[in-house]
């Protein structure tokens, strides 16, 4: 089972999870922009706003650290527990797509309204 | 023509911000452009060519050491500072492919714009109550008096009003996917 300082966190909205993907290695909230952008393969477009909402935030729930600054930008990067949440997630999400593949007649039916 | 200063005022309501881009956004195809917010309903303008800008309004209060890099991240991403008022941050985005840009990508994120909004005007609750209180118990026969419990009620109307308008925008918000 999940432990609950972490399931508190989740699920993580689409923004958060990639901004935390983003922030494994430190990044200022420019460069999560385009990372976030890239990983998503242009799924999601994150707007400056939303990025600095949710890096006040998740500072303020120690997910992520300000590690430094460069210029005028503050570096931040994922804390341990930040991870933890990350690995967390990653693992509902796992749970997620077997859901879908086990159930053989399910996905069948899924995958023929498509067609 | 270049670069003259044009003073405008007109006035927006806190919960009228998205009335407010679109005004500053028809001012630039004027080729009037955003320079400062000196007063609240007051608007400095630089006369100059038309210009396809895309104007949006954000809410923080924010401590001075945090404003550099917010508006850093801000300028980043393509979005120019033009103004500032009450916590209001006036940006503007020049556009280039047609596609008008957000400050905002989530619903999340656009809600807890309004929340800070909110939060602002609740502070102010307690001056409100007090300020009801004396007015009612103020002696009411002198014409002072009638007008001190005018302004406290037309004051209180439109704090109720501010926070239904407010509540309104946040719940339709969340409504929308």
């Amino acid at each position: 089972m999940e432990d609950k300082s972490i399931s508190k966190h989740l699920p993580l909205t689409e923004a958060t999870y990639y901004i935390l993907l983003a922030l494994v290695t430190p990044k200022h909230g420019y460069a999560v922009m385009q990372e976030a952008e890239e990983i998503s393969q242009g799924t999601l477009r994150l707007a400056p706003g939303t990025i600095y909402g949710a890096f006040t935030s998740l500072e303020k729930n120690k997910l992520i650290s300000m590690v430094g600054t460069e210029g005028r930008r503050k570096i931040f990067q994922v804390t341990e527990t930040g991870i933890r949440v990350l690995l967390g997630q990653i693992q509902r999400m796992e749970i997620m797509l077997q859901s879908a593949g086990n159930n053989f007649d399910l996905w069948q039916q899924v995958t023929a309204e498509e067609e | 023509m270049t670069n003259e200063i044009v003073t405008k005022t007109k006035w927006f309501w806190a919960w009228q911000d998205e009335k407010e881009e679109i005004w500053l956004t028809e001012m630039a195809h004027q080729g009037l452009h955003l320079d400062n917010v000196p007063f609240p309903g007051r608007y400095q303008f630089k006369s100059g060519e038309p210009a396809d800008y895309v104007y949006r309004l954000d809410y923080q209060s924010l401590k001075t050491k945090d404003k550099v890099s917010y508006l850093q991240l801000f300028a980043d991403a393509g979005w120019e500072n033009v103004g500032e008022m009450g916590g209001w941050m006036y940006f503007r985005y020049k556009v280039t492919n047609g596609e008008a840009p957000e400050i905002y990508s989530d619903r999340e994120s656009k809600i807890g714009k309004y929340q800070r909004v909110m939060l602002y005007l609740i502070i102010f609750l307690p001056i409100m109550i007090l300020l009801m209180n004396n007015a009612t118990s103020a002696d009411g026969y002198g014409l002072f008096s009638k007008i001190l419990q005018g302004l406290a009620a037309l004051l209180m109307l439109l704090y109720s009003f501010a926070m239904i308008q407010l509540i309104i925008r946040i719940s339709k918000l969340k409504k929308t996917n």
